[in-house]
C-alpha cells in the first residue's frame, strides 16, 4: 500500500486536510502544536487504497521540542512514499524552508498551498504556475478547510516525482558542505539522516548532528566550517535569502489599508487590563453557561428515568432481576441525565476556544504568572486542554522545550478538573448548593495550581528557556467541525464510560443485595468517615472513579442507596458534598491519565504524581471539612 | 539597542541575537534573524512577554529572549 505522509508546519492545515481525506479522526485545532503523535487514516485515489499519516507539525528537520521530534523520527522510520508538504499560503517565506529541507530528502513529492483564502484576505497572490516552475514540483493550491482543490490534489500525489537537485547555497558553502558529507560518508555507517542535510544541520549546530559528527573525524573538518561559515549563520542567511527570492517572484503583495480584525479583537483581549477582565470574564461565562443550560436537564432526565423504574417494578417480578434491571437502567440514566448535559455543552464550548485561536493570546497574558510556578506561558495549552480531559493534556506536554517544564505542567494539569470532574463540581456542588460554589470551585482550583506550582518550582532544579510562540488569527470553526471534534472527544465517555458505569451499577446492587457493604465499608472507614467526614459507601465510587471520573457523580447516589441524585441532600450535609466534591477535582489522576504521565515523563514521575496528588486531595478535602463545619 | 528597550510600533532591524540563547534555533526557524525588519506590537504588563510582527506573522516571545536580541531602529 502507497503510504502519504503530511508535513508541514505547525497550524498550516494537516489535520484539517487529514480528516477531509481520511474521515475525522485527527483533532484539528487554531493553535501551533494541536497534533503531537501521528494519525494513521485511509483514503481511495482512483480506486487504490492508499494510507495517509497525520504528523505534528514541524518549523524544520532540526527539533526543538519533542513534537517536532516525533515528525522526523517518523519521517526517517516509516516507509513513506510520498511527501505532501502543506503549506500556510499566508507565510509563504518561512514555510518554504521547510520544503526545501524536505526536498533534500529526494522522495517524491508536492506540494498542498493550502489556506488560500486566508492569502487572498491579506492581499498575497501568488502565482502557483511559477512557484511550481521555481521550485521544481507540483504545487497545488487548496482550501483544506472548505475542501477545496482536494481532488486536484490527489490526483498529483498519484503522479508525485522527486524534486529536481538544486543549489540553494552559494558555491563556497556548497563546497564546504559537500566536503564534510564526503568525510562523513566514509566514516559515518548507520544514521537515518541524509548525510548533507546531517552535514548542513551540523554546521548550522544542531545538537544530534552536531555530535554525531564530533564523534567521528570529521570533528576537526567540522569545527574548521562552522568557524569559516560564521557558526553556520552564513548558510542560514543564504537560504533565508532564497525564500525571500522565491517568495518574491512567485508573489505579489497588495498593501490592504484596512486595519485587520486580528487588531481589533487583539487591542481588547490582550489589553493589559482589559485582556485580564475579558480572560475571566469569558471562562466565568463558560461555566456560567455549562450550568445554567445543564440543571434543568438533568432535571428532565432524571425524571424520565424515574419513570422508567417504577414501569419496571411492575413488570419484573423478581427481586434481584429487578434490581438489577434497576442498576442497568439507572446507570444509562445517571450516564445521559447527569454527565451529558454538562460534558457535551462543555466540550462543544472548549472546542469553540480552541479552534477560534484564542489560547495563544492567554499564553501572552500568563505567562508573567506561570514564571513564578517555574513554566512559561505556552503551558497554558496543556492547562486548557486539560479542562477538557487531561490524557491530551499530559500529551501536549510535548510542546514544551524542558524536562522541568513538563514534569511541572504535566502535574498541574492533572488536578486542572477534566470535563469528567465538572460534572461533579456542576451536578453534586452545583446542583445542592449554587452557582456561585461553582465559580468558588473553579477559582479554588486554580489557587491550588498557582501554590503547587510554586512549591514544585522550588523542588524541581534548572531553567528552561522562554516561551516563543506563533499568533495564529483568528478564525470562525464551523458548526459542523465542532461537533465532529465534540463527538471526538466525547465518545470516549460513551464506549467506556457507559459500559463501565452500567458494569458498576450492577455490582452495587449485588454489593447490597448480598449485604456485602457492611465488609467493605469497613475498609474505607478510616479514611472516609473518620478523617474526612463522609459516608463510608463513598469508598467503592471512589475507586471506580480512578478508573473513569465521571463515575464518581454517576454512582454516588446508588452507592448511597438512594433512588434518585434528587435525595443526594436527604443523607449527604452540604459540608459533604464539596468535601466529596474537593476530594475527587484533586484525588489520583484516572488510569488513562496515569499511563499518559508514564509515557510523557517516566514512571518516577507518575507515581510521583499519583502520591502527591492523593495527599494533595487528602490535606484539602480535610481542610475544607474543617473549615465549612466551623462556619 | 536590546528588543527590550524598543518602543511599540516603530520598526527596527534585527542586528544579532546573542549566542547562547537557547531560543536562537527557533527563532530563526519563525523568520527572526538578523537583517530582518520587525515591530514590537505590545508588551505584556508585569515583565510579561513582547508580541512582535515579522514578515508575515506576528509572534510572540518571552521578554528574556527580547534582552538577547540586538536590533537597530530603521530611518
Ligand atoms: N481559513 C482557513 N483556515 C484553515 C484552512 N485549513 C485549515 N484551517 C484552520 O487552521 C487551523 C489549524 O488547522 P490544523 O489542521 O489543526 O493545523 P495543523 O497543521 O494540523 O496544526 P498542528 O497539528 O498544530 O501542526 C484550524 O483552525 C483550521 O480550521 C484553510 O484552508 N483556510
Ligand atoms: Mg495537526
Amino acid at each position: 500500500m502507497t503510504t502519504i505522509a503530511l508535513i508541514g508546519q505547525p497550524n498550516c492545515g494537516k489535520s484539517t486536510l487529514f480528516n477531509q481525506i481520511a474521515g475525522y479522526k485527527s483533532l484539528a485545532a487554531n493553535f501551533p502544536g494541536a497534533t503531537v503523535t501521528y494519525t494513521k487514516g485511509t483514503t481511495y485515489i482512483d480506486n487504490e487504497l492508499v494510507e495517509v499519516i497525520d504528523l505534528p507539525g514541524t518549523y524544520s528537520l532540526s527539533w526543538y521540542d519533542d513534537a517536532e521530534k516525533e515528525t522526523v523520527k517518523a519521517l526517517f522510520s516509516m516507509d513513506i512514499d510520498v511527501i505532501v508538504n502543506i503549506i500556510d499560503a499566508s507565510m509563504l517565506i518561512r514555510s518554504v524552508e521547510l520544503t526545501i529541507e524536505l526536498m533534500s530528502l529526494e522522495k517524491p513529492m508536492v506540494v498542498a498551498l493550502n489556506m488560500m483564502d486566508e492569502a487572498s484576505k491579506k492581499g498575497i497572490e501568488i502565482d502557483v504556475q511559477k512557484l511550481e516552475d521555481i521550485l521544481g514540483i507540483k504545487v497545488v493550491p487548496i482550501v483544506a478547510k472548505k475542501g477545496k482543490g482536494i481532488k486536484e490534489l490527489l490526483a498529483s500525489i498519484k503522479q508525485a516525482k522527486k524534486p529536481r537537485k538544486r543549489c540553494v547555497y552559494k558555491k563556497e558553502a556548497e563546497e564546504k558542505i559537500t566536503d564534510l558529507s564526503k568525510c562523513m560518508a566514509e566514516n559515518l555507517k548507520d544514521t537515518q539522516w541524509p548525510l548533507k542535510l546531517l552535514s548542513i544541520k551540523a554546521i548550522e549546530g544542531f545538537e544530534p548532528c552536531e555530535k554525531a559528527v564530533m564523534e567521528t573525524s570529521c570533528a576537526e573538518m567540522l569545527t574548521k566550517i562552522k568557524k569559516d561559515l560564521d557558526d553556520g549563520m552564513v548558510i542560514i542567511n543564504q537560504r533565508h535569502a532564497l525564500c525571500m527570492n522565491i517568495f518574491e517572484q512567485s508573489s505579489q503583495v497588495k498593501k490592504t489599508r484596512k486595519k485587520s480584525v486580528e487588531s481589533y479583537f487583539d487591542d481588547i483581549l490582550m489589553h493589559p487590563i482589559f485582556g485580564y477582565i475579558a480572560m475571566i470574564a469569558i471562562f466565568a461565562g463558560i461555566f456560567y453557561t455549562v450550568f445554567q443550560g445543564g440543571v434543568p436537564i438533568e432535571n428532565l432526565v432524571m425524571g424520565l428515568f424515574g419513570d422508567i423504574d417504577s414501569y419496571l417494578s411492575l413488570v419484573i417480578h423478581n427481586q434481584l432481576a429487578f434490581l438489577i434491571a434497576k442498576g442497568a437502567v439507572d446507570g444509562i440514566g445517571a450516564a445521559t441525565g447527569i454527565a451529558l448535559p454538562y460534558l457535551l455543552p462543555f466540550l462543544f464550548i472548549i472546542s469553540f476556544l480552541e479552534d477560534v485561536g484564542y489560547l495563544p493570546r492567554i499564553a501572552y497574558l500568563m505567562d508573567s504568572t506561570m514564571h513564578k510556578m517555574g513554566i512559561h506561558g505556552t503551558s497554558v495549552i496543556p492547562f486548557v486542554a486539560g479542562y477538557g480531559c487531561s490524557v491530551p493534556a499530559i500529551m501536549a506536554t510535548r510542546i514544551l522545550k524542558s524536562k522541568k517544564e513538563k514534569y511541572i505542567t504535566a502535574f498541574l494539569a492533572s488536578i486542572v478538573p477534566c470535563s469528567a470532574r465538572t460534572t461533579v463540581i456542576m451536578g453534586l456542588a452545583g446542583y445542592f448548593l449554587g452557582y456561585w460554589y461553582v465559580i468558588g470551585l473553579y477559582a479554588f482550583n486554580l489557587l491550588v495550581v498557582l501554590i503547587s506550582g510554586m512549591i514544585l518550582k522550588k523542588l524541581l532544579p534548572g531553567i528552561s528557556p522562554e516561551m516563543i510562540i506563533d499568533i495564529p488569527p483568528y478564525r470562525l470553526p464551523s458548526i459542523k467541525t465542532l461537533l465532529l471534534k465534540t463527538w471526538q472527544k466525547v465518545k470516549d465517555f460513551v464506549y467506556l464510560a457507559v459500559p463501565m458505569l452500567i458494569i458498576g451499577s450492577v455490582i452495587l446492587t449485588l454489593i447490597s443485595y448480598y449485604h456485602l457493604d457492611i465488609y467493605i465499608n469497613d475498609i474505607f472507614k478510616p479514611i472516609l468517615h473518620d478523617f474526612l467526614g463522609l459516608p463510608s459507601a463513598l469508598g467503592v465510587v471512589l475507586i471506580f472513579g480512578i478508573l473513569k471520573k465521571e463515575l464518581t457523580l454517576i454512582m454516588l447516589y446508588q452507592a448511597l442507596g438512594l433512588s434518585s441524585i434528587a435525595m443526594v441532600s436527604s443523607v449527604m450535609t452540604h459540608t459533604q458534598m464539596l468535601t466529596f466534591t474537593v476530594f475527587v477535582i484533586f484525588y489520583i489522576p484516572c488510569v488513562a491519565t496515569i499511563a499518559a504521565i508514564n509515557r510523557e515523563i517516566g514512571i518516577k514521575g507518575s507515581v510521583f504524581i499519583t502520591v502527591g496528588t492523593t495527599v494533595l486531595a487528602l490535606v484539602i478535602a480535610y481542610m475544607t471539612k474543617i473549615i465549612f463545619l466551623a462556619l | 539597542m536590546r528588543l527590550t528597550e524598543a518602543e511599540t510600533n516603530k520598526t527596527y532591524r534585527v542586528v544579532a541575537i546573542e549566542g547562547g540563547c537557547h531560543a536562537k534555533d527557533r527563532l530563526i526557524k519563525l523568520g527572526l534573524l538578523p537583517g530582518v525588519e520587525i515591530q514590537v506590537k505590545r508588551k505584556a504588563p508585569l515583565r510579561g512577554p513582547f508580541m512582535v510582527t515579522l514578515n508575515d506573522s506576528d509572534i510572540v516571545i518571552g521578554r528574556g529572549i527580547a534582552s538577547k536580541i540586538e536590533v537597530r531602529p530603521v530611518v
